[in-house]
């Protein structure tokens, strides 16, 4: 009953208009910039978002992991493999040699990365099951050991999984436009959802345990369920995540599982804002633009021609140096700006509308 | 490799001699938390800038290894002694995540910064025993790693006495106690605090000059040291040195086993997972402290 007033409400809601107007304009803009980069980096910018998000509403009850590539790994692997061998089977079942692009294949996709998403929080919930009793740095190191482990596996089982070499999935959904559109679906509604879920009951619950575990365990929140509830939340987005990577890329391998796809969503939403729906996908704006410019070819040999000579050791001095900046921004605004760079704007936009305001007052 | 007897007892010479440097790298960290009640997931980069320092040391100014130690560790104590005055102090008592994102951050800037400086490749430092290994029947054992045990042992008993005879000590031991009553005996806890960074990052400087001799290392070394550390604490329990000591040893034995017993991808994998049975069993470690 109170998710069905929720969503209602929702339906009636200026932010369920922002989101139709977001996914309008989402769709429109890579057709008015008609360049095939733009459509890469934002299509690569969604489906982080649908990570970073995931990752934030994980933190959102006061449960910081440190091993979510995990859970992005398990997704991309899951949808990889079922839909290759889903698309295999229909092969052989209609007796052509390629797999035809449709209706159907589409409807494989998105079967095939929800089940990605479904496998994932399986798996978050098992997991969950050992981490909730867990606390700040306990979880951190716990999760960042599932990550290790789970590389570990997945190259033990390299028979099942072929992630020591990697392969590409099938191709199901043609890449270019229409994966965008598919990136941004997924990514507005499971953002939605998320926001949804953030802003009800479930989410006040959240709050509660990250602000204080001992007393929202005193005012009768069932702290165990609740942090459950949160962690199999968050790995169903992360695996979603996972699947729309492996088939954007067209490739998966174990390096997937790596600690650097852990922090990923840690830095983007630390940077965006913590705690919030936008602070997530600014940090993914930020991070994921910032890196497929420094991996430009013109962008490298200029870093390599004008840095280069400083740095003899270093065959690529871009993504140190801005690793080096993004470490020195988290401590910055860590320390003096715990709500991210999502307040920061927000202050900034009241600043120049302010300001506009007291001039046009200034003109009457 | 075969398993035999000689290869058994060369794997827990081995293990004693990586265990003595996660027995370092433990100790810094576990005083850290004890002290401060803080856990610096960046303490690994800690080590890896020791073994840099330590190697630029020896390889510019053609000092010796091991006195290139000491120097680096002067300088990793700075370096720690910064760090707490420009991060963990301004976030201290609040959101313990806030601590995670810092350390994070920490760990890009280190590692990101060493590969600048020192490049991508990996090194090894050179050790005036380098080559020479002490030969028993039917096995053979590097003297560094022989050395590497000895400075160990000396370090953690010079450090002992630091903690139990000296009024610096006292004052960290009251300060870990209880840092408001410790304040009420007129102990500077902010300068006990600068302090104790400074020794435990020390710490991790001597544990990197051992490690860089032993191994060859290189911007990304950090990383499972630190967390291998963690699990030693959480073995032996968050504040206590004596478990440190034995939960390095034994996880040092364990791994190189697990490595002789199933091969080397199992190293860290085995080491998690007994890590995440402990804490399944007891969320707070082994001999850990009830209200953390």
């Amino acid at each position: 009953m109170q998710i069905k007033q929720a969503v209602t409400s929702f339906l009636r809601s200026k932010g369920f208009q922002i989101m139709l107007g977001a996914f309008a304009l989402l769709a429109i803009i890579p057709v008015l910039a008609n360049n095939n980069f733009f459509l890469y980096v934002f299509t690569l910018i969604f489906v982080f978002a649908i990570y970073a998000s995931s990752w934030n509403l994980l933190a959102n009850s006061g449960q910081g992991s440190l091993g979510h590539a995990a859970f992005l790994g398990i997704g991309g692997f899951a949808s990889a493999l079922i839909g290759g061998s889903m698309s295999s089977a229909i092969i052989v079942s209609l007796g052509v040699t390629k797999m035809p692009i449709g209706a159907l294949s589409v409807l494989i996709q998105i079967v095939v990365i929800l089940i990605g998403g479904l496998l994932s929080a399986g798996i978050g919930f098992l997991i969950g099951l050992a981490c909730v009793r867990l606390k700040a740095w306990y979880l951190a190191m716990v999760t960042f050991g599932f990550s290790v482990i789970a590389s570990t596996l997945s190259s033990q089982l390299d028979v099942v999984t072929n992630g020591i070499n990697g392969f590409a999935p099938t191709t199901l959904v043609p890449s270019g436009y229409p994966f965008y559109i598919l990136v941004i679906t997924f990514a507005v509604t499971s953002i939605t959802t998320m926001s949804l879920i953030m802003k009800s009951r479930i989410g006040l619950a959240f709050r509660a345990i990250h602000g204080n575990e001992e007393e929202a365990k005193m005012i009768g929140i069932n702290t165990a369920k609740y942090k459950l509830i949160a962690f199999v939340i968050s790995t169903f987005f992360a695996g979603i995540a996972g699947g729309l990577y492996a088939y954007f890329i067209r490739f998966i391998q174990n390096d997937i599982f790596s600690p650097a796809n852990s922090f990923l969503p840690l830095i983007m939403t630390v940077i965006g804002g913590l705690g919030t729906v936008a602070g997530p996908i600014i940090g993914s704006i930020f991070l994921v633009s910032l890196q497929q410019t420094l991996a430009l070819p013109s962008v490298v040999e200029m870093m390599r021609s004008s840095l280069g000579a400083y740095f003899p050791g270093v065959s690529n001095v871009g993504p140190p140096i801005s690793y080096l900046l993004i470490g020195i921004i988290l401590v910055l605004i860590v320390i003096f700006s715990p709500k991210g760079l999502a307040p920061l704007f927000r202050k900034l936009l009241k600043y120049i509308t302010s300001e506009e305001k007291t001039k046009e007052t200034k003109k009457q | 490799m075969d398993i035999t007897a000689p290869t058994i007892i060369l794997t827990l010479v081995w293990g004693v001699a990586i265990g003595c440097v996660y027995i370092l790298l433990a100790t810094g960290l576990n005083i850290i938390f004890g002290v401060m009640k803080l856990v610096n997931f960046a303490h690994g980069q800690l080590l890896m800038i020791g073994a840099y320092l330590t190697w630029t040391i020896t390889y510019s100014a053609g000092l010796n290894a091991y006195a290139a130690i000491i120097l680096s560790m002067l300088v990793v104590a700075c370096i720690g002694v910064a760090v707490e005055r420009l991060t963990f102090r301004r976030i201290l008592g609040g959101d313990k995540l806030n601590e995670i994102f810092v350390s994070l951050g920490l760990i890009y800037i280190f590692e990101n910064a060493a590969m600048l400086i020192w490049g991508a490749n990996s090194k090894q430092i050179v050790s005036p025993l380098a080559g020479l290994s002490l030969a028993l029947p039917s096995i053979s054992i590097t003297y560094d790693r022989i050395v590497a045990v000895f400075v160990v042992i000396v370090t953690l008993i010079a450090f002992g006495l630091l903690i139990q005879k000296t009024k610096i000590g006292l004052a960290m031991r009251a300060t870990s106690q209880r840092n408001s009553t410790a304040m009420l005996m007129g102990i500077n806890v902010e300068t006990i605090y600068m302090l104790t960074f400074a020794i435990g990052s020390a710490l991790a400087a001597v544990a990197g000059g051992l490690y860089g001799i032993i191994f060859s290392f290189d911007y990304q070394v950090g990383a499972i040291p630190t967390i291998i550390a963690f699990a030693i604490i959480i073995l032996g329990g968050l504040g206590s040195i004596k478990g440190a000591i034995i939960g390095g040893l034994l996880y040092g034995i364990v791994e190189q086993l697990a490595t002789l017993f199933f091969g080397g991808v199992w190293g860290s994998a085995v080491a998690f997972a007994m890590l995440i049975v402990v804490l399944i069993i007891r969320p707070n470690g082994i001999f850990g402290e009830k209200g953390e």
